[in-house]
């Protein structure tokens, strides 16, 4: 059973300059107590559709269409305060940069269990006690004495347990994590990555791991969703992804530098689209090796190519047979 | 404790700095000119002759250093010495006056202070609509609109044309000042209260509420208010706990600022009101030439100010975890 089923969401930003269509009809679904990829570039909607989810997407942004089934109910028609109820009960976030996002002036104890005393009205000792445990869980050295200390005495990757902790607290039905690995040193990003693993079988909970390290999701993940300039390119196993990759993934992939091999590093010609003016449409044929002339004109739709795979992509059948 | 070391060495460092002060405003203040040609130039009976006695007799002939360390010597030992002008003791008229202000401009200064914040977090959470416009105006014109004018026009509309309020001094007495028919001592000293308190209010409440906007502007942008919102912490917390803890800081620079300075502040306000405050009467003082005074009221602003920043510092340190004091 699928726990998050997102259909054709749009969410745009009304800037000054002209509307920024971050998200554009993407559509996706999160198998209960799986582990999702949700891969690309910079830019390329994979936070935004995150804070979707959560309804949290910062002004001028807006969310103007689709559906967000979470347990088959429309987050989407939710009255504010009964969306509120479901923001760190049942979905959590963690971000990219840990030192961000502790609010630098409360102790880390007060700021934790706010979030307890705001969903389950208990009393601050047994809120605290809450957190002391949500610590000990990712293990945060003496976390009786952690409460009593700011973000500012901590080290990045202790900051970053301290924010998993945070999301874990009210033990989440689905965790979204934001880059949680990119703004630190590669030896604690390979402990954060390793303690998520462990959290996420030990709890049995749905993680959706927003990345653009193929490492991470060949790791982790057992499904994964490619979004490209706010639009989903493809969706399927890793497997399918690796091996019958949609042209976008294929270039991602020749872009992720390896030690055992000697060719060069392949990156992708141009750069990511401006999505206040996109492309038309693929998002992607102005990058494309492949593109010919119907990928400027139509939009491909996202087609079942296979067992749970979906492509976006006019040659991609084409290109399989070439291939094989 | 370091507490304690910390406000013994600030209030330490003060001492040369409070000589050091007093020192410049009574070398500036002499090169000035005569207090005793000033007075006595309108007086065409007086002789050359008096002039010096009176000179002499304040001490005004002897040469600058000892004029200033005689100064040095009293204010140590609490006294600002005689004005020029009456002969009352400094202390004295001081004391007689700094209640008067203080109430002025703690009340305006609180008033503004507290109206600011949920105007400010308002206009900055909805920024760019027709009430964040509507703050915004109201806040440039109170920066540009001259105190002396807003004044004026208040007393024009509300004293004299609907005779509603009283447009000079702090108190009626002996004619009490009827509020709703009621006279008595209190709603009489509030009726006199009202308009030179919106004038200061008014002037004070535009620089908070500007800067307050552009601090939650700022903070509410940062990462960890999405991460306050995505842990379903309710909008009211988020915005009044989490975000304007970390917004506060400048108006809190503000506030120690106005409070120390609160006795100069607001001589324009007091003169258009005809208020008995310190404000005035430095004025005055100062067109007069009134050294003692001068010098006693300077060295009372320069000590409330130097407090006022230690306060400040001290209160920097208890909001935010990562300000050290020592």
């Amino acid at each position: 059973m699928n726990l998050l089923e997102i259909e054709y969401l749009k969410t745009y930003f009304f800037t000054e300059a002209g509307v920024v269509k971050a998200v554009d009809d993407v559509t996706l679904s999160v198998e209960k107590g799986s582990t999702v990829g949700l891969v690309g570039e910079s830019g390329s909607g994979k936070s935004v559709t995150a804070q979707s989810v959560l309804r949290i997407v910062p002004r001028p942004g807006k969310i103007i269409g689709g559906k967000v089934l979470f347990n088959g109910e429309d987050l989407l028609l939710k009255k504010e305060e009964e969306m509120r109820k479901y923001r760190g009960k049942k979905i959590s976030l963690i971000f990219q940069d840990p030192t961000s996002s502790l609010n630098p002036l409360f102790t880390i104890g007060s700021q934790l269990a706010d979030i307890v005393i705001e969903h389950e009205k208990v009393k601050k000792d047994e809120a605290m006690e809450r957190v002391v445990k949500a610590l000990r869980i990712v293990k945060l050295p003496d976390p009786e004495h952690a409460i009593y200390q700011y973000p500012h005495q901590f080290s990045g990757g202790m900051k970053q347990r301290i924010c998993i902790a945070r999301a874990l607290l009210l033990n989440p039905e689905l965790l979204f994590a934001d880059e949680p690995t990119t703004n630190l040193d590669v030896t604690i990003q390979a402990q954060i990555i390793a303690l998520l693993k462990d959290l996420q079988k030990e709890l049995g909970m749905t993680l959706v791991m927003i990345t653009h390290d193929m490492g991470i999701v060949a790791e982790m993940c057992k499904n994964v969703v490619v979004l490209y300039a706010g639009n989903v390119m493809e969706s399927g196993s890793i497997e399918d992804i690796f091996e019958r990759p949609h042209p976008y993934t294929e270039a991602l992939l020749k872009a992720v530098p390896r030690l055992d091999e000697t060719r060069k590093l392949i990156s992708i010609p141009g750069n990511i689209p401006n999505l206040i003016d996109p492309p038309s449409g693929c998002r992607f044929h102005p990058r494309c090796q492949y593109a010919i002339d119907l990928c400027k004109e139509r939009k491909p739709p996202l087609e079942e190519v296979g067992n749970s795979h979906f492509i976006s992509c006019h040659r991609w059948r084409e290109l399989q047979g070439g291939r094989s | 404790m370091g507490l304690a070391k910390y406000i013994i060495r600030r209030t330490i460092y003060m001492v040369p700095l409070i000589i050091g002060i007093s020192l410049v405003s009574f070398l500036v203040m002499y090169a000035a000119g005569d207090p005793i040609q000033l007075a006595t130039a309108g007086n065409p009976s007086i002789t050359e002759a008096q002039r010096q006695f009176l000179r002499e007799y304040y001490g005004l002939n002897d040469p600058i250093p000892i004029q200033y360390l005689r100064w040095l010597d009293h204010f140590i030992h609490g006294d600002f010495g005689k004005s020029l002008y009456g002969g009352r003791p400094v202390n004295e008229i001081i004391s007689s006056l700094i209640w008067e202000t203080a109430k002025l401009q703690i009340i305006s200064i609180l008033l503004a202070f507290f109206i600011s914040i949920p105007a400010g977090v308002y206009s900055a959470v909805k920024q760019r609509s027709a009430a964040d416009y509507t703050v915004s105006s109201i806040a440039i014109f109170g920066i540009s609109v001259p105190v002396f004018w807003f004044g004026i026009v208040l007393i024009l509309i509300f004293s004299y044309h609907l005779g509603w309020l009283p447009s000079a001094g702090a108190h009626g007495a002996p004619y009490l000042w009827p509020v709703f028919g009621i006279k008595n001592e209190f709603l009489d000293e509030l009726a006199h209260l009202v308009l030179p308190v919106t004038v200061l209010t008014f002037a004070n409440l535009a620089y908070n509420v500007r800067l307050l906007r552009a601090g939650m502007l700022e903070v509410l942008r940062q990462d960890y208010i999405m991460a306050a919102r995505a842990s379903g912490i309710p909008e009211r917390k988020v915005l009044y706990k989490y975000a304007l803890k970390n917004a506060i800081t400048p108006l809190l620079t503000l506030l120690g600022l106005s409070i120390g300075g609160m006795l100069a502040g607001a001589p324009v306000t007091e003169t258009v009101f005809s208020w008995p405050g310190l404000g005035r009467a430095y004025v005055t003082a100062s067109l007069r030439l009134d050294f003692p005074l001068i010098m006693g009221i300077t060295m009372i602003i320069t000590i409330m100010i130097l407090i006022a920043n230690l306060i400040t510092d001290l209160v920097y340190a208890w909001v935010d975890p990562r300000v050290t004091i020592d």
